[in-house]
């Protein structure tokens, strides 16, 4: 796709930039840092509630792990690597623990995210005080929640940003104008049926 | 009363880093160069953050501003196509200059009326009907030694709950927009 757009302005007047070139130098750095920043963004995200940061800082962090492998790597090889029930699962599966969390407490009878609302029921098997479940039901929130879905929100960003847009249907752009004018036969025919037969020409 | 709480050389120095990168950025002809000084910029501002005893913001800053949001934009820069021009930078719009100028003297206006950093007669100190009981009761109630944490998911989880909501939001809209069903193919 951009090689395509590479060879149309040789003439000076504007250059793209190619989206991927192979460095050795860009791989060698990535391939050194990114253990350190994936072991970084993980004792952020389960050190949260003893020391600064957390799911969100952490989640993030993750994230740049797989950013900075596309960049070496190129992106698309890392699109096809992770798949797209991984970047979405990591979401979603996110929300669905911190609502799940939140949610269990007023199932007991309390409040919305009241963590001591767990005591009463897993004390004695987890044998933990009533605030201990304050502390752990926050690590879950931090690394179950939030964690997961920045790391996942951060990545699809990425990914999406790197497919740009998807025509509706089809490969051109054909299908988008065609849509368009069965959107406007309904409010004036006359105009439509012109329209429709000049784009039809164009397009030929 | 008031403790003087003076300005330390590298916190100065900071200071005028991120004034000079701010600058640089919306000086900068060509887009790369712009992002570059840009995530100069918030590494900056990251390390100043750290150096007010804000360790949490300062890590956000230097993971979103400095990271993600660079990566974003060099990759929003790829697709696009640059000017083959051989100024270094854009010509100065002095009309903008001088509103920016008396933005930032009417902002600037309303400083002396802040106390001094750490000054424990502020108000957020001095009536501390909320700060100091999170700062009396955090440990004892969550057994969470980051106050921040046990204010951000415990204290005011629901507030906290609303954000990640907003976040996995805003990567739905971004495949409404750009038309997809998925974000990898």
């Amino acid at each position: 796709m951009s090689s395509d757009r590479l060879d149309g302005d040789t003439n000076g007047i504007a250059r793209q930039r190619p989206m991927y070139t192979e460095s050795q130098v860009i791989m060698t750095t990535v391939k050194a840092v990114i253990p350190f920043v994936l072991t970084y963004g993980l004792f952020i995200t389960f050190h949260g509630t003893s020391s600064p940061g957390g799911g969100f800082q952490g989640g993030a962090l993750v994230a740049s792990v797989v950013l900075m492998i596309a960049f070496a790597f190129g992106i698309e090889s890392t699109r096809e690597w992770l798949s797209n029930s991984l970047v979405v699962g990591l979401g979603t599966v996110g929300v669905a623990i911190f609502a799940g969390i939140a949610l269990v407490p007023m199932a007991l009878g309390e409040n919305f995210l009241d963590y001591t609302a767990y005591y009463p029921v897993l004390g004695d098997t987890l044998g933990l005080k009533e605030y201990e479940f304050v502390k752990y039901g926050m690590e879950a929130v931090e690394i179950g929640g939030i964690a997961f879905i920045v790391s996942g929100v951060l990545m699809g960003l990425f990914f999406a940003l790197a497919a740009g847009v998807t025509p509706p249907s089809g490969t051109a752009s054909d299908a988008a104008e065609a849509s368009d004018s069965d959107g406007e036969t309904d409010v004036d025919d006359g105009e439509t049926a012109g329209d429709t037969a000049t784009e039809a020409g164009e397009n030929e | 009363m008031s403790v003087a709480v003076g300005i330390t050389p590298i916190e100065a120095s900071l200071f005028v880093f991120v004034l000079l990168t701010a600058v640089l950025t919306a000086l900068f002809r060509d887009v790369l160069a712009s992002i570059v000084v840009f995530a100069a910029y918030s590494l900056g501002l990251a390390l100043l953050y750290t150096f007010y005893r804000a360790p949490d913001v300062g890590l956000t800053e230097a993971a979103i501003g400095a990271g993600v949001t660079t990566v974003f934009l060099l990759l929003t820069i790829a697709k696009t196509t640059r000017p083959a021009s051989d100024a270094r930078f854009e010509s100065i719009n002095w009309p903008a200059v001088g509103v920016c100028g008396l933005f930032v003297l009417v902002v600037g206006a309303t400083l002396p009326a802040f106390p001094a950093v750490g000054d424990p007669a502020s108000p957020i100190l001095a009536n501390a009907d909320v700060t100091g009981y999170y700062i009396a009761n955090a440990y004892d109630e969550t057994g969470a030694e980051n106050a921040v944490t046990a204010v951000l998911a415990a204290y005011r989880g629901f507030d906290t709950f609303g954000e990640a909501i907003v976040v996995f939001a805003a990567g739905v809209a971004s495949l409404l927009v750009l038309g997809r069903e998925v974000f990898t193919a």
